[in-house]
């Protein structure tokens, strides 16, 4: 298991070198760069020398692979750069975004598990039924409302209405966090209460079952002591890809909510091409997915032993 | 066990008498949170450090920092920390300060202290150094003399700009960009693209300041803003969408909106061939509708435009003449011209090309996009297929002139009260957003003469001149000027717009 996951882990260096090369280069080529963007935002009326020695200070008037190797070689030395907007060290800018999306992402993960598995297991053992149908009904709506018309939804009923939980964000607080996690969680519960139904009832179609049934074992316990096992492998990929998406942030929900997080940072830095911070956020992905693909595989082979990880013995 | 029952009793009254007393003094207190889409980093405003690209307007709009002087709504410049200026010669200004004017901090801000910030300035900030021109100073008590490197009619103007408020520059500027200004707010905390806590100068110099703590919140999203409003989080907003006005147009809420010199308006491409066309362009000036525009897509929040300025300024559009609304009229103009529809399809043509109008715009300003869509409806009206592009990338586009004809974007016109700054950037050839390459000798010699005129009388009527020949060679239309508001609630006293949007949380705010 060590070799598999050091293997692994060394396959990062190559990812991160071409994906943060690529990236740099799209970037270029979106055609306009950071000094445009801030003449443009705030109607500047400047000369071309105050233009260009701005480009000059920033090295946005080298060549791209100059441009490129000394972020690069920077990165080498443990320097992230500083953001060309904001002027602030970019890992620490970075990280001080962290806790607003790893928070967000964990309630919102648990909300999900908390609303598509009952419900799923719910609609399998009632399939065709009034429950199921009710069920499958609400998901058909959650998964055709787009993120931002919930989160309006959500403010006017519970902030307005019912002056529960704030509009805007004020902190990383249980309270703040609660309809940025409700938005999110009635998207991904849609699609997910779906997904496990569809792998519950795979498994109640299955012989075992059918055997289990005639020797007058209780339902329940065929349900959680083996439907629901076998149904894991499913569910894990599909939380496990959510956990991944979520910390990459969520720039809609984030800039609706003014909850602070990587995404609306990532999409703010795209915006303004600020290529040092899009960088961290690329490399930041990178390594999300990685680790995220790393854990389901071992959670895979946890689950079920027969699955073995990349070939190898572990 | 009775006294020991008692003691108990007594000391837990106590205890609530004590939490009454200091909740009291906290209900007491005054807290106003102000709604801002404006205050983030994308905007160059990261911070509050006017000596920082545009951060200025944070430091100046939210009470921090105060400029020597101030722009008043009619354009005019009035004293603030200054008492007054006096121009020795062409190149040299006394200014002299105001008699206990102080910063936050308690400590004096003389002539001495103004020169300490206006050299740090001119150190760190290129457009200041460039428009302030400035070759040398001198403090005495409280006056300090400005010596220019050339002749600078509007140093006053660009003294009043964001970059010149007056901040202690022996307390230095801190690592998050924080400064200590003579304004009615002190800065406490800030977290950029989030908010800026701000709580009441003890010492201001002017006027006692009635609200005691502010919070600015930087809420990105025009939705997010109005439910914010609507579930009393904060207490006043700027930069409402206009289809959100609607819900605040009740005894609730409080409305207050002046007429800007934000302009939206069209640039013609002179090196497009269709546009170098006389009769193209005057039709394309009468075409458009602007009384429709203003009042159907803009709900009637914006004012018609007429000239480069707005009419409450000296120089403003009441002084110029102008094509109106009139498509019998433009109709004319192309038949004339030769522009005919000949094949019946609603488009017109000439030597068989098919008059056919490249708009470009942007979808940053709401309002561009519903001129590209009122005007794509009135321009087919009379025969010409408008084209709209509306896109991020204009920046780069516009540099192709075979890309567009008509280039419509907003501006503030007249930001400092004074209006060369239009002409400079965007009418002359040496201008850097002359896009369409426009030329016109008299407007080249009167824009000379502009620069080194004092006179604001003068200075008025050379600019009425060089709009009236913008006008009548239709290089330029002006479609609309910006209705700037801010909607609070009706307990919120003292917050009142201004034309120039410099000046938004002062020591009249007031929350009843």
């Amino acid at each position: 298991m060590k070799r598999y996951v050091m293997k692994r882990l060394l396959q990062l260096i190559p990812i991160l070198l071409a994906i943060t090369f690529l990236s740099y280069g799209m970037m270029r080529m979106a055609g306009s760069d950071v000094v445009e963007q801030k003449m443009e935002n705030t109607n500047a009326s400047v000369s071309q020398d105050v233009i260009d020695a701005a480009r000059a200070e920033l090295g946005l008037d080298q060549p791209f692979l100059v441009q490129y190797g000394v972020w690069l070689s920077r990165l080498l030395r443990g320097d992230m750069g500083t953001s060309y907007v904001s002027r602030k060290p970019v890992f620490s800018t970075f990280v001080g975004k962290l806790p607003a999306t790893l928070l967000l992402t964990v309630v919102s993960i648990l909300l999900t598990i908390l609303v598509s598995i009952p419900l799923g297991i719910l609609a399998a053992v009632k399939q065709n039924k009034v429950t199921d149908y009710i069920v499958r009904c609400f998901s058909f709506i959650g998964n055709s409302l787009p993120n931002f018309f919930v989160s309006l939804l959500l403010m006017y009923l519970f902030s307005i209405r019912l002056g529960w939980f704030p509009v805007i964000s004020q902190g990383i607080t249980m309270k703040s966090v609660a309809l940025p996690a409700m938005t999110l969680a009635i998207a991904m519960s849609s699609k997910y209460l779906r997904q496990v139904r569809a792998a519950i009832l795979d498994e109640l179609s299955k012989d075992y079952v059918t055997g289990a049934r005639a020797r007058g074992v209780r339902f329940s316990v065929t349900m959680l002591r083996s439907v629901l096992k076998a149904s894991l492998v499913t569910i894990v990929t599909l939380l496990t890809l959510s956990i991944g998406s979520l910390l990459g942030g969520t720039a809609i929900v984030e800039s609706i909510f003014m909850w602070d997080g990587v995404g609306k940072l990532a999409v703010d830095a795209i915006n303004m091409r600020d290529y040092p911070m899009i960088q961290a956020y690329v490399m930041w992905m990178a390594i999300i997915y990685v680790f995220v693909n790393l854990v389901t595989d071992l959670s895979y082979h946890c689950l079920d032993p027969r699955i073995r990880l990349g070939g190898m013995e572990p | 066990m009775k006294k020991a029952t008692a003691l108990w009793i007594a000391a837990c009254m106590a205890a609530g008498l004590m939490t009454g007393t200091a909740a009291a003094d906290e209900t007491e207190k005054k807290n106003f949170v102000f709604g801002d889409t404006t205050f983030n980093a994308e905007n160059e405003e990261a911070n509050i450090n006017p000596h920082e690209a545009y951060c200025g307007w944070a430091c100046l709009r939210y009470g921090v920092g105060e400029t020597l002087f101030k722009i008043q709504d009619d354009s005019t410049l009035a004293p603030w920390l200054a008492e007054g200026y006096e121009l020795v010669d062409e190149n040299t200004w006394k200014i002299t300060m105001k008699e206990g004017v102080c910063f936050s901090n308690g400590k004096p801000c003389d002539a001495q202290a103004v020169k300490a910030s206006l050299e740090h300035l001119i150190e760190v900030h290129d457009r200041a150094r460039g428009d302030l021109k400035i070759a040398s100073m001198e403090a005495e008590g409280n006056v300090l003399t400005i010596v220019t490197e050339s002749t600078n009619p509007t140093l006053l103007n660009y003294l009043s700009e964001a970059y010149g408020c007056v901040i202690d520059m022996e307390e230095g500027i801190t690592e998050d960009g924080m400064v200590v200004g003579t304004g009615p707010y002190v800065a406490v905390e800030l977290v950029t693209d989030d908010h800026l806590n701000l709580v009441k100068n003890e010492n201001y110099w002017a006027d006692e300041v009635k609200v005691d703590e502010v919070t600015v919140r930087t809420i990105s999203n025009g939705d997010t803003l109005a439910l914010a409003l609507q579930s009393g989080e904060i207490d006043a907003a700027y930069g409402m969408a206009y289809a959100s006005y609607p819900l605040f147009e009740n005894d609730a809420y409080t409305f207050t909106g002046i007429q800007t010199s934000r302009s939206f308006y069209c640039q013609m491409n002179f090196q497009s061939e269709i546009i170098q066309d006389d009769a193209v362009r005057k039709a394309i000036a009468m075409g458009i509708d602007k009384e429709g525009f203003v009042g159907v897509l803009l709900n009637g929040y914006g004012y018609v435009g007429k000239g480069a300025f707005p009419e409450t300024f000296p120089f403003g559009g009441q002084n110029v003449d102008t094509q109106t609304y009139d498509p019998e009229g433009a109709m004319a103009v192309l038949e004339e011209a030769g522009w005919v529809d000949t094949d019946g399809d609603g488009i017109r043509e000439k030597d068989g090309v098919e008059l056919e109008i490249k708009w470009l715009t942007y979808p940053s300003r709401q309002e561009l996009p519903l001129l590209a869509e009122s005007a794509q409806a009135s321009l087919k009206a009379i025969g010409i297929n408008m084209i709209p592009n509306v896109t991020a990338d204009h920046n780069s586009i516009w540099k192709d002139p075979t890309q567009w004809d008509v280039y419509a974007a907003a501006n503030v016109n007249c930001g400092l009260g004074d209006p060369m700054n239009f002409f400079s950037t965007h009418c002359l050839d040496a201008s850097t957003k002359n896009r369409g390459q426009y030329h016109n000798d008299r407007v080249e010699e009167l824009a000379a003469e502009m620069y080194s005129t004092f006179d604001s009388d003068e200075r008025a009527a050379l600019t009425i001149e060089m709009q009236q020949e913008l006008l009548d060679d239709n290089a330029f239309i002006f479609c609309s000027f910006l209705r700037m508001s801010m909607i609070s609630k009706a307990s919120v006293t003292g917050l009142t717009a201004h034309t120039c949007d410099f000046y938004e949380l002062t020591s009249d705010l007031d929350i009843e």
